[in-house]
């Protein structure tokens, strides 16, 4: 593989996703795609704008390298975690993937204002859906060149 | 001296100091007389009525020095009348004609009654060998005391019954009889009746042939406005003459004196012995003599009516001059003495003073009835939601007002009742009105004319039914109207003097000018004039007017109460097509998800390999449908973007679009000739023709199907037959094929969200969103679709694309 599989092993990726079987199918995806790194689940926007921010201890070291969120989470609306994220200097780095349901323009356009990286519309159909999380991981993970503070070792 | 008197003379002085005025009239150089220089009397409004140097010769009358009561000037015919010549009265006391005790009743009435231009009753003169008995009254005026004697109407001892004295005791009881006049008089609901039960007492009263109430104008002219008249006499109610034929010095003397009798109009005149008083050098002023001389075109006027005998009062309102109480009698000389002439008078200041409360009473029934037909209006255009009612409705905004017409501008066209100008007429009248009202001024803004054309010189053309126009916005831009229409005068009144109705008559006083002339300077003062607007009246409307924008508000509240609702509405659709998109379609991706992976660990037969399948095509299938919902709800939310498209180029995208289905050689998609430029959301309209392409094709059956894209021009005379009447003066595009086609009886039901006239599986699937999302994306740039279809023979689905939907979505 590449010169970074190293890193690999502790650069995670943080989840945003309250439905199980999603983050089931994502699971999935990542195993088939060959990734190695930990992916890393909250339930909602604010426990992820929490772990982002050092106030729940997970007992990782690294900021995590990628971030993919569900747009629509229940408890608190990811939107609200999103604006946080991407003004804040120390996180705004981190490549930031939407993956949601809605494919509302409105809420498209509302995403890349606040400085999201892509946004993804949720198919319906399973193989498709696992078609698109594997190019997407494939995507940032290999093709794509990460920030040098996220993949540092030491 | 008394007090009185000092002053009196003080103001005699005052008056001989005044400087004569100058006018190029003959008796400007000399004393004026009307037997002397009546013929050269030109113009009426010359005539020195007030100091006419003669008066009627039944009676006489004698100017006296206020000082010492001493004969200054006397009438010519003293001789017949007092006995002596005027020449052997000159420089006498007036003891000489009225008696040492005459003379002393004389200074206690000049010390104790207000008899400064106020005839006072003194005395009655007994009869002796050679005259009869006199009523002898008195007055002061510009430092002399007037004296006028008339033959007496009260009975006198030893002497024959007069007359005029009714009644078995000789003497009227004329207290009781006025009394039972004013209690009744003030029980009159209308000015109208109020003045017949004036003019029927007062003839009761005065024994005249006719009685008249003559009303004024705010022109002057007049009209015979209540008559009490003998039987056999030619009514006159209702006539209308010109304001000559009261000329200003008449009008003039009347708002000064209550009463001028002509007991003989075919009378002699007698002149004063001297024309000038000696001490001032100045006429007598005789404007409150009752014998004064009559004027030369009074007098012809009336002889020319056949009058002779007359008694004329004012009635006065606010002391400004009303109208008059005319009397005539026809049949020889009508002497009414001076008590009955009083009692006349009397009834004269009664009228005067009640009138007004009449008039208030009169006006309060009409407001009443005005406010009662607003209050029907008013409830009925709240009922209706509208205003049409006032004009059609019973009762109109006619209903109660006096008017001809009345118009309504109201949801972009005139309504209209009665007699009003045409459509084209209103809609420049109304313009020139916007210009005009200040309709967001904070006071009511109204306009009442009675003569529209002096204002507006188009309205000219029809001022035969609107010279009058009474006219308010309803609205603050102005232009929503209401107006009221009178017709002209002329065509409204009977008038005197006209000479083309026979008998001719003419009026109760009059000029010299004959009745044709009249009638044309009548004709002239009332040329495009209607009677004016009561107050009444203007305040009524601006009281409908108050009372419709008040309704205007409260449907605007309603309106804005109800765009409330719809913005929440708006929002919970919004909220409802996420919950759609996101909590309907996370299980649902749940269940795809496993029933796909059931089926990738191999099931066991072929059975639960078909239900599986069957399972992940209904998850699919709802997730269709749910994606058909989400587009339906933001093609009807999201606002339009209009730029100049050519349609061409649209419709070559919308080919693409639906491109695969032509590639295969059987199909023809035509268009007759190139599609216009318009103003239109380019994204949209290329759905609205993919959609109706797309459909064209796939309902189509044929071996070679032929689709043509065309348009009707606006202007076009090709036929619109079945084109809905909404859609004349727009461009109708349509599609047409050779498909499979629809029958009528599911017109309707093809644009109705998820309906299906065929399988699911039939003609390629589909939600059966594409005719709603159509329609809606059409109506969003108001316009219209609808189709024509004959079963197996194809369809035409016709649309409009009317211009951009302005209204901002909430």
């Amino acid at each position: 593989m590449t010169a970074s599989m190293s890193d690999l092993i502790v650069a995670s990726i943080l989840v945003v996703e309250d439905s199980d079987e999603d983050f089931d199918t994502l699971c999935d995806a990542a195993a088939k795609a060959g990734v190695t790194r930990m992916i890393q689940r909250v339930l909602s926007g604010g426990d992820c704008l929490a772990m982002l921010r050092g106030e729940i201890d997970v007992g990782l070291p690294l900021l995590p390298a990628l971030i993919l969120m569900d747009l629509h989470s229940h408890v608190v609306d990811g939107r609200e975690a999103l604006v946080a994220i991407k003004p804040d200097a120390s996180l705004k780095e981190i490549p930031l993937g939407v993956l949601t349901t809605s494919a509302s323009p409105k809420d498209v356009a509302f995403c890349y204002q606040a400085g999201v990286n892509a946004y993804h519309v949720k198919p319906v159909r399973h193989d498709q859906y696992l078609l698109l999380l594997r190019s997407l991981l494939n995507y940032w993970l290999v093709s794509a060149t990460l920030p040098p503070t996220l993949v540092k070792v030491d | 001296m008394h007090e009185n008197l000092r002053k009196m003379v003080r103001e005699a002085e005052a008056h001989a100091a005044e400087p004569k005025m100058t006018r190029a009239a003959p008796w400007d150089t000399q004393p004026y007389s009307i037997k002397r220089d009546g013929i050269n009397i030109i113009n009426c409004d010359d005539e020195p009525v007030r100091t006419p140097g003669c008066i009627q010769a039944h009676g006489a009358l004698l100017v006296l020095r206020l000082a010492d009561l001493s004969i200054l000037q006397a009438s010519e015919n003293t001789h017949a009348i007092l006995g002596q010549s005027a020449q052997q009265l000159l420089g006498q006391s007036v003891a000489a004609v009225v008696k040492a005790e005459g003379a002393a009743r004389l200074r206690s009435v000049l010390a104790t009654d207000a008899t400064d231009r106020n005839p006072i009753y003194a005395f009655t003169l007994p009869a002796s060998e050679q005259v009869a008995a006199m009523d002898v009254t008195l007055h002061t005026q510009g430092g002399v005391v007037i004296l006028e004697f008339e033959a007496t109407g009260r009975s006198q001892p030893g002497t024959a019954t007069g007359p005029v004295a009714p009644g078995p005791r000789n003497q009227p009881d004329f207290y009781s009889i006025i009394k039972k006049t004013v209690a009744r008089l003030q029980t009159m609901a209308t000015v109208q009746t109020f003045c017949q039960a004036l003019a029927d007492e007062v003839r009761l009263l005065s024994g005249m042939d006719r009685v008249m109430i003559y009303k004024f104008h705010a022109d002057h002219h007049g009209e015979v406005f209540a008559e009490s008249r003998q039987s056999h006499l030619a009514p006159w109610l209702g006539l209308h003459y010109p304001a000559e034929d009261i000329p200003m010095p008449a009008r003039d003397i009347f708002a000064k004196t209550w009463i001028r009798p002509v007991p003989d109009i075919n009378g002699a005149l007698a002149e004063m012995t001297p024309l000038l008083n000696p001490d001032t050098g100045m006429p007598v002023d005789m404007t409150f003599c009752a014998l004064r001389g009559v004027s030369v075109m009074y007098t012809e006027y009336l002889q020319n009516m056949g009058v002779s005998a007359g008694l004329t009062m004012p009635l006065r309102r606010d002391n400004v001059l009303w109208g008059l109480i005319a009397c005539h009698h026809y049949s020889g000389p009508h002497h009414v003495p001076y008590e009955l002439r009083a009692a006349c008078e009397f009834l004269a200041q009664v009228g005067s003073l009640q009138h007004r409360a009449v008039e208030d009473r009169e006006n309060a029934a009409y407001r009443l009835q005005l406010e009662d037909v607003n209050q029907q209006l008013l409830t009925r255009a709240a009922q209706e939601g509208g205003l049409a009612s006032m004009t059609d409705g019973v009762p109109s905004l006619l209903g109660a007002m006096h008017a001809g017409g009345a118009a309504l501008y109201h949801r972009d066209r005139w309504w209209r009742v009665g007699q009003t100008p045409d459509d084209s007429q209103l809609e420049a009248l109304g313009q020139w009105l916007v210009e005009r009202l200040d309709a967001g001024s904070l006071v009511s803004p109204l306009y009442a004319t009675q003569s529209l054309a002096v204002d507006y010189p188009p309205g000219a053309v029809f001022a035969d039914v609107a010279s009058g126009l009474l006219a308010v916005p309803l609205s603050r831009s102005g232009q929503n109207q209401m107006m009221w229409f009178r017709p002209e005068v002329k065509k409204t009144v009977n008038w005197g003097g006209n000479p083309h109705d026979k008998p001719m008559v003419t009026g109760p006083h009059g000029s010299r000018l004959t009745p044709r002339r009249s009638f044309e300077l009548f004709s002239e003062s009332v040329h495009q004039q209607a009677l004016p607007w009561l107050q009444v009246e203007i305040d009524a409307v601006a009281r409908l007017r108050a009372l419709i924008m008040e309704l205007g508000i409260v449907r605007a509240e309603r309106l804005a109460g109800l765009n409330a609702e719809l913005a929440r509405s708006n929002e919970e659709l919004d909220a409802f097509a996420y919950v759609a998109s996101h909590d309907l379609k996370e299980p649902l991706r749940g269940i795809h998800k496993y029933a796909h992976q059931l089926m990738e660990a191999a099931p066991a037969n072929e059975e639960e390999r078909r239900k599986l399948d069957g399972l992940m095509r209904l998850t699919l299938r709802m997730d269709s449908l749910l994606d058909s919902l989400l587009h339906f709800s933001r093609v009807g939310r999201e606002e339009l973007t209009l730029e100049n498209v050519d349609l061409n180029d649209v419709l070559a995208d919308a080919l693409e679009m639906v491109g695969s289905r032509t590639e295969d050689g059987r199909t023809q998609i035509v268009a007759p000739r190139a599609l216009p430029l318009i103003m239109c959301d380019r994204v949209r309209v290329r759905e609205v023709l993919v959609n109706l392409l797309s459909n064209a094709l796939k309902y189509n059956d044929k071996a070679a199907q032929r689709v043509e894209v065309g348009f009707i021009d606006a202007h076009e005379s090709a036929p619109r037959q079945g084109f809905p009447d909404s859609t004349d003066g727009h461009t109708v595009y349509y599609v047409r094929d050779n498909g499979i086609g629809i029958a009528p009886r599911h017109f309707d039901q093809v644009f109705k969200m998820f309906k299906r006239l065929h399988g699911r599986e039939e003609y390629g699937g589909g939600t059966g969103v594409g005719l709603t999302i159509v329609r809606k994306l059409v109506e969003r740039h108001r316009g219209q679709v609808w189709l024509e279809s004959r079963g197996g023979e194809g369809s035409t689905f016709f649309f409009t694309l009317g211009g951009a939907d302005d209204s901002q979505h909430v």
